[in-house]
């Protein structure tokens, strides 16, 4: 028995570990990776397509552990991640470790056995490339940190389309270049209007390093080279009209909300409303983006 | 080790065993779920490779 040998406030409850696993963050993962698989050519059993979401947001939740026990210290000086289990002390650097390592384990080993090999070797260089070139590496070291580390966040749509087609082809790249040039211009819209938050942490992000303004400029490329990606699938013609019209509106509106961030000169982070505007249409430019290429799918295949 | 330093009171202990048993609770609520889910990915594969 160990009781005696164990304080009671260290015993992580399952209300931490599923905290641990970042689970707001979890729903993108999951219906990126489910659009994916839909929007995939050919078809998947339900329970082998159930099993390869079930293991990409187990690996995603792997990669939010090991994240949240490398960052406990930056998360303890963030107002916004303050109460996370590690920096609250409810939970054990040791247990966090240990938890992320197992999840990524099994969840590899999962798709790799119920799935395919290929979308289990994609499920796993994603939770090291997040865990370790991300987290461990980037994050704290250049303030091109989001560029890089957004990699790791475009990997489940490809896993999803993986898992039904057994093949790496143009149209999963164009789905990861979606999110990969998606992840700059969102990021950096929240990072301009909570700067105080990063700055303090003392995290290299954009607006601290290159200045407000600079990090305007990017938001602005990036919205361009995110609108041809977007519009791509639809140029080259490997979706319908639903998607085509769907991408060409969505990111006519975010380039003109990414100009508009451009344009404004306020340092006063309650004055950013072209900032805000932005961050919250970008969540809202990926959920309907993905899921008309999901309905385009479902009309024209 | 002082073992006066880690010895709990009985409340604490009280709540670690409450903590101990709701996660073997989840997690034998996992178990299950795995098996049912494992039971079925075998049933799948084993049909697709006898069609």
């Amino acid at each position: 028995m160990t009781i005696a040998s164990t304080t009671p406030y260290k015993l992580a409850s399952a209300k931490d570990l599923f905290a641990l696993t970042k689970p707001r963050v979890m729903t993108l993962v999951i219906f990126t990776a489910i659009c994916g698989l839909l929007a995939a050519p050919g078809a998947i059993h339900p329970v082998i397509g159930f099993t390869a979401i079930l293991a990409t947001s187990l690996g995603a939740g792997a990669s939010a552990a090991l994240n949240q026990w490398y960052e406990y210290d930056i998360d303890a000086v963030m107002k916004r991640t303050a109460d996370r289990p590690l920096p609250a002390g409810r939970m054990d650097r040791d247990t966090a470790l240990h938890f992320g390592i197992g999840l990524s384990v099994f969840s590899t080993l999962l798709m790799g056995v119920a799935v395919n090999w290929l979308s289990a070797i994609i499920l796993a260089f994603s939770i090291f490339f997040y865990a370790v070139v991300y987290t461990i590496w980037l994050k704290r070291s250049t303030p091109q940190n989001i560029v890089i580390g957004g990699a790791a966040g475009a990997f489940p749509p490809v896993i999803g389309w993986v898992a039904v087609t057994g093949e790496v082809t143009l149209m999963p790249i164009l789905l990861f270049a979606i999110i990969f040039f998606w992840t700059p211009p969102h990021f950096w819209a929240l990072a301009l209007f909570m700067n105080s938050d990063y700055s303090k942490a003392g995290v290299p992000m954009m607006p601290v390093v290159a200045g407000r303004q600079s990090t305007r400029n990017q938001i602005a490329v990036y919205s361009v080279v995110l609108a041809l990606c977007a519009i791509a699938p639809f140029a080259i013609g490997a979706t319908g009209l639903v998607y085509g019209v769907a991408a060409i509106m969505l990111s006519l509106a975010f380039a003109v909300l990414s100009f508009r961030v451009r344009a404004s000169r306020t340092d006063v982070a309650a004055e950013m409303v072209a900032e805000k505007q932005l961050f919250k249409f970008s969540i809202l430019y990926l959920f309907v983006l993905f899921a008309a290429l999901v309905a385009d799918r479902m009309i024209f295949a | 080790m002082d073992n006066k330093d880690l010895a709990m009171t009985p409340e604490e202990q009280k709540a670690y065993q409450a903590k101990q048993k709701q996660r073997a609770l989840i997690m034998a609520g996992l178990l299950f779920f795995l098996v049912v889910l494992f039971y079925l990915i075998t049933f799948v594969k084993i049909s697709s490779s006898i069609s």
